[in-house]
């Protein structure tokens, strides 16, 4: 699993670090979406897929491959 | 069908919307058949506004997520709501609400640090969770039965909002009267505006004593932060932000609070399961706010002609996506009209989606989480102190929930240490 973020469009919702904390933080001074791990290790992959379907801006894309 | 098809003389349906008649947990029984047959149907929505209903999960998200196409300009609530823009007002300073693309995103980043950043919640949590086990040593004094939403729900909210922006305890009830003139859908526009007054005023004077002398609240940290970007916030947008915590902050949460109590307390084997594992805290409050947010829909506008779910809708319509009826769909939840806190319900719509999904959802879980892990454990014997059918619940608000819950209980144990 490879994870992508556009962090162009992240609104600083929280909900990915809310849901997957192993794969996602936020920098501090405006809320928007740091990548902790790009490939997660595969305890992780469900919560990666969770906070991508419920990121509100879209931002977080999950390549299968990679 | 007969409630939402135009009728002989070619008129609109009404928005169907809560009422007395309902199941005060619910959507209006007309969705059941919406989503079905009229999954988009033009309705004449209360403040004389004709809009496009979205029923369904999928097109409702569908909206929520393509703000190119369906902007926030003309106010998320002016379907149901005077004084909340509508497409001729125009956009206030610092109205970020009804702001869309960059100039929206510039407003949200600047209070994510302070109420969506992940640590900082964290953070919080022993605070919060101290303003619930306090109030709940005050109610262990009084003698019910008591009214949950005014002596518990909305003092907890209000504690929590007020400690965040440093608010006096004196000066609170200022911003409670403003709330509830703003969510009134009954007020009118001036009345809304009046009352809104006095707390614009007071905000502004604490925006201008804390850039002088900046503490260690949420305004004053918003102020330093300003200076150091590309474009600093002026004092009338400082001021909007700060509104925006305060009104939106406490009583839609309180009402939630209080409407989650009420539902949990009428499906009592869900209330057993919460009481035997509060580590079910989190998925509860999740899953009431599946089951019970946003009762009034949101409100879009149709920035150029395209389609929803193969209708077409032209440049200048508006849009109402029915929240409630999204989250009890099929397509998202088989049994989606169940009372359900052991399921996953992260994927609803309850907190909205979108760039201007709630920018104060990480608090309202952080409440929520904090009472319904502490409630069901601190009070076993809680009960209502009527019978349910005695319960009202408003109707004629943006903020649905019960009017009042007169509770009864034998006892009230004390907190945990490691609570307090």
């Amino acid at each position: 699993m490879r994870v992508e973020v556009h962090a162009e469009r992240c609104i600083g919702s929280g909900v990915c670090a809310l849901v997957a904390p192993d794969v996602f933080d936020q920098r501090d001074d405006d809320g928007v979406v740091v990548l902790l791990a790009e490939h997660p290790a595969d305890e992780h992959h469900e919560s990666a897929y969770e906070a991508a379907a419920r990121c509100p801006a879209a931002v977080i894309d999950i390549h299968e491959a990679g | 069908m007969t409630a939402v098809s135009e009728d002989e003389t070619g008129a609109l349906p009404p928005l169907p919307l809560p009422g007395e008649r309902n199941c005060p947990f619910g959507p209006p029984p007309e969705y059941e058949d919406l989503r079905a047959g009229h999954p988009v149907i033009k309705v004449a929505c209360p403040t004389g506004v004709d809009a496009w209903l979205v029923s369904r999960y999928a097109d409702v998200r569908y909206v929520l997520g393509e703000p190119e196409l369906f902007s926030n300009r003309a106010g998320v609530a002016a379907h149901i709501l005077l004084g909340f823009g509508g497409r001729d007002v125009p956009v206030g300073e610092g109205e970020f609400p009804r702001m869309d693309g960059a100039e929206h995103l510039r407003f949200r980043r600047h209070m994510a640090p302070e109420v969506s950043n992940m640590k900082r919640i964290n953070q919080l949590r022993p605070l919060v969770q101290k303003i619930v086990d306090r109030q709940l040593d005050v109610l262990a004094n009084t003698p019910p039965p008591v009214d949950l939403y005014s002596a518990f729900a909305r003092p907890v909210t209000t504690a929590v909002i007020a400690e965040l922006l440093d608010v006096p305890e004196a000066d609170r009830p200022l911003f409670q009267r403003a709330a509830e003139a703003l969510n009134a859908g009954a007020s009118s526009a001036e009345d809304v505006a009046a009352a809104l007054r006095p707390l614009f005023e007071y905000l502004y004077m604490m925006v201008v004593t804390r850039r002088a002398d900046p503490g260690d609240d949420v305004i004053s940290r918003m102020i330093v932060r300003s200076d150091q970007t590309d474009r600093p916030f002026t004092d009338t947008e400082l001021v909007s932000m700060s509104a925006a915590l305060l009104l939106a902050g406490y009583d839609t949460t309180a009402s939630l609070i209080s409407h989650g109590i009420v539902a949990l307390l009428e499906h009592p084997q869900e209330l057993r399961r919460l009481r035997a594992d509060p580590a079910l805290a989190g998925n509860a409050a999740e899953e009431l706010v599946r089951y019970l947010g946003v009762g009034g829909g949101l409100l879009r506008e149709v920035t150029r002609d395209t389609e929803i779910a193969g209708q077409p809708v032209k440049a200048g319509d508006f849009v109402v996506v029915a929240i409630q009826s999204a989250n009890r769909d099929g397509a998202l939840h088989p049994d989606g009209d169940r009372l359900d806190i052991g399921r996953a319900s992260g994927a609803h719509l309850g907190f909205g989606h979108g760039p201007h999904q709630c920018v104060g959802q990480q608090l309202a879980r952080l409440e929520l989480t904090a009472v319904l892990g502490t409630v069901p454990r601190r009070i076993p014997t809680l009960r209502l102190a009527v019978p349910f059918e005695e319960i009202r619940f408003k109707t004629n608000s943006a903020v649905l929930g019960p009017v009042a819950v007169p509770a009864a209980w034998d006892e009230i144990v004390p907190a945990l240490e490691t609570e307090g």
